[in-house]
């Protein structure tokens, strides 16, 4: 694969540079928020849109960003359904969770659980289900942080995932992501802009041949030019016909057929009409079940069971992210939330129009990227097939500066909310500045040692794992604790443990084990299916077993009411 | 300009337990007036009511759409601008259906919300 190249180097640096140095500025003026109570009566002031924009800015990760498109390329039409599911859970946080969740004043779901069934045991429980939701989350995204580095500088894998680690710690250092709301609004527009315009560009630039062959794929079977393949990760090939390749540089020689390895960092270079070759677990682009627009990873044959799957996870997931829920707290009330949410749907749809042209760009020119385990750099990589001028240069410094800004935003996030789940809820008494900024610094050094291995799992996918884990837990608890008086402290907890075990355990198991494609490595990858209503039936049952407090039906159906008659009322 | 002591900002839900915590005693369990509970119940039972038909709604449209493209495999042949009709189904149609969704939840739910 071609590389973005060492020349756009010094462009890419700027625009990292000016994306960190807009979001600092904007940050600073923040400063004129001083106390706890400014802060609270700041965020009554700000209005849904700019609260959906936050949201939105938040949101849209490093997974949304990379990882869509490049899953385009490796799964086909049918990973488009990740982002359908990554907009669809908005429509279901407005129906169920965003007015009464923000009425009870919780702003995480430690305390939320807490404040409606009245248990410190099941708000632990929650802290637990919180980090392993986070963790799952943020590996993925110092992945994608890595990649983009060693795509861009050049430099190890290993090195671009601890100098993001290093980026994340100094910003919160520099006082975190202060007047946090602007911020992540700010950065929705750049991200919007940064996305687009380098779309539109591309759709211009290439040229009608091309946007037609990427409507009209054909299976990738032989290199049409002489291809050079830069393999990110070790990679066993099976090559089915004599093919020429000259292995890094070396003179071209001509391999029998039968099973290679190509080592990490090398580069094969595919002779003009040479045969494409096997990889265990991949599919090739424009392929039969390529094209057709249900998802069936590595052709494990239940395209609709795996689509479903993808779906139950991504649209429940989506009302149990920590560092989302939080983000609903800055709306002054219920009616507010609400409108956040509404218009949170809107702007996603308008983002997530734009992976599927990346993808079937990225499937028409950069085809070989399947051989290497490197999809998930396709978006950044496009620029520079297209155009090797300057132009090309500046668009793939406007996506790599993009693609920054989202593995930014959503880490520090993350990271905040981990750290609070942590030393909050974890530990027993109120925390200090400083050692709330110390538990983040931990957190994200465990964050890194655990994305050093993770080097070979899809963005998308481990970003998924999130969701079907906080499907599993938060979905049931947040929508029986608003909506059903009759649910107990009891019952949450036990629901929560075999949702934990069921969804979280189980993708362990499943990434340990590496079950054959099948029916099992379905169900046990994305286990959402069955987990979630697992969960839903174990808080039910155990419920009707024990009797709520009487304080329930009035602790649930206050929730309900409109604060703002409340108010005229009293006043 | 003069430095300021950095605080910690907690929610009122996360004061109000850790300061439980320590002091020991428990908060007083919530209550509402009665004309408030009644008013309550009624708003409670109508929100669930067109919430649970949004979520029916929106499962139509997203479990709808799979299961139709499983059931037409012929849908890919049919293009529309040279695109074909099951990748529109999946890339761009979702879109502005969740979108009239969600448009109309929020107004039914503000109305309800309203309502003496």
């Amino acid at each position: 694969m071609i590389a973005a190249g060492t020349g756009s180097a010094p462009m890419v640096v700027t625009a990292l540079m000016l994306v960190v140095i807009a979001t600092l500025l904007i940050g600073a003026r923040g400063v004129a928020i001083r106390s706890t109570s400014d802060f609270l009566v700041a965020s009554r002031r700000l209005s849904p849109t700019v609260n959906a924009a936050a949201v939105s800015g938040e949101y849209l990760s490093a997974a949304s960003f990379l990882g869509v498109a490049g899953l385009v390329v490796k799964d086909g039409i049918g990973a488009l359904w990740y982002p359908v599911g990554f907009t669809a859970g908005y429509v279901l946080m407005l129906a169920l969770v965003a007015a009464p969740m923000r009425r009870t004043g919780a702003l995480t779901v430690p305390d939320f659980a807490q404040a409606r069934l009245g248990s410190p045991g099941l708000r632990r429980l929650c802290a637990v289900a919180v980090i392993a939701i986070a963790v799952l989350y943020l590996v993925p995204q110092f992945k994608a942080a890595g990649l983009l580095l060693n795509l861009v500088g050049g430099t190890p894998y290993w090195v671009g995932v601890v100098v993001a680690g290093a980026a994340v710690s100094i910003t919160l250092a520099l006082g975190g992501m202060r007047a946090a709301t602007y911020v992540q609004a700010f950065q929705f527009a750049l991200k919007m802009v940064l996305f687009t315009v380098p779309a539109i560009w591309l759709l211009v630039h290439v040229g009608a041949e091309t946007r037609s062959s990427a409507l009209t794929p054909v299976e990738f079977t032989t290199f049409a030019q002489e291809t050079p393949v830069e393999f990110r990760l070790d990679t066993r090939l099976t090559i089915t016909e004599p093919t020429t390749v000259a292995v890094d540089g070396q003179p071209p020689q001509v391999l029998a057929p039968g099973d290679y390895t190509a080592r990490t960092g090398s580069t094969w270079r595919f002779a003009a009409g040479s045969d494409v070759p096997d990889v265990a677990g991949a599919v090739a682009p424009g392929g039969e079940s390529w094209t057709r627009p249900l998802l069936d990873p590595s052709g494990a044959g239940f395209p609709l069971l795996a689509t479903l799957s993808v779906l139950v996870a991504t649209v429940l997931g989506t009302m149990g992210l920590p560092h989302i829920v939080v983000r609903f707290h800055t709306s002054a009330d219920g009616w507010g939330a609400r409108r956040t949410a509404a218009i949170t749907v809107a702007m996603l749809s308008a983002f997530y129009l734009f992976p599927a042209v990346y993808g079937l760009l990225g499937a028409a020119l950069l085809p070989e990227l399947f051989l290497t385990g490197g999809t998930d750099t396709v978006v950044v990589a496009l620029p520079s097939r297209v155009d090797t001028g300057w132009a090309g240069q500046l668009v793939t410094a406007m996506l790599t500066a993009g693609a920054f800004a989202a593995f930014l935003a959503t880490s520090l996030g993350l990271l905040l909310a981990l750290s609070g789940a942590v030393s909050h809820d974890l530990m027993s008494t109120a925390a200090p500045v400083r050692r709330l900024r110390f538990t983040t610094l931990a957190a994200a050094l465990v964050v890194v040692a655990l994305a050093l291995p993770a080097a070979h799992l899809d963005i998308s996918v481990l970003v998924t794992s999130a969701f079907a884990v906080a499907a599993s837990t938060f979905c049931p608890l947040l929508v029986l604790g608003l909506w059903w008086s009759g649910l107990t402290a009891r019952g949450a907890a036990a629901g929560m443990v075999v949702g934990l075990l069921a969804s979280a355990g189980v993708i362990v198991v499943g990434l340990l084990a590496s079950p054959p494609p099948g029916l099992v490595s379905v169900l046990l990858g994305q286990p959402a299916l069955w987990s979630v209503p697992l969960a839903f039936a174990t808080m039910v049952l155990v419920s009707l077993r024990g009797t709520a407090p009487a304080w329930a039906p009035a602790a649930m159906l206050r929730l309900h009411l409109d604060e703002r008659r409340a108010r005229n009322r009293s006043s | 300009m003069t430095r300021q002591r950095r605080v910690v900002v907690t929610s009122p839900q996360t004061r109000v337990a850790l300061a439980r915590r320590r002091l020991g005693h428990t908060a007083l369990p919530p209550h509402l007036a009665p004309g408030d509970l009644e008013r309550a119940r009624r708003i409670h039972r109508e929100q669930l009511r067109w919430a649970l038909v949004a979520v029916a709604l929106l499962c139509a449209v997203i479990v709808g759409i799979p299961l139709l493209l499983a059931a037409f495999p012929g849908l890919d042949d049919v293009r529309v601008f040279g695109v074909p009709l099951s990748w529109l189904a999946v890339g761009v149609l979702p879109y502005p259906l969740l979108i009239a969704l969600s448009r109309w939840q929020l107004r039914r739910a503000e109305r309800i919300e309203r309502a003496p």
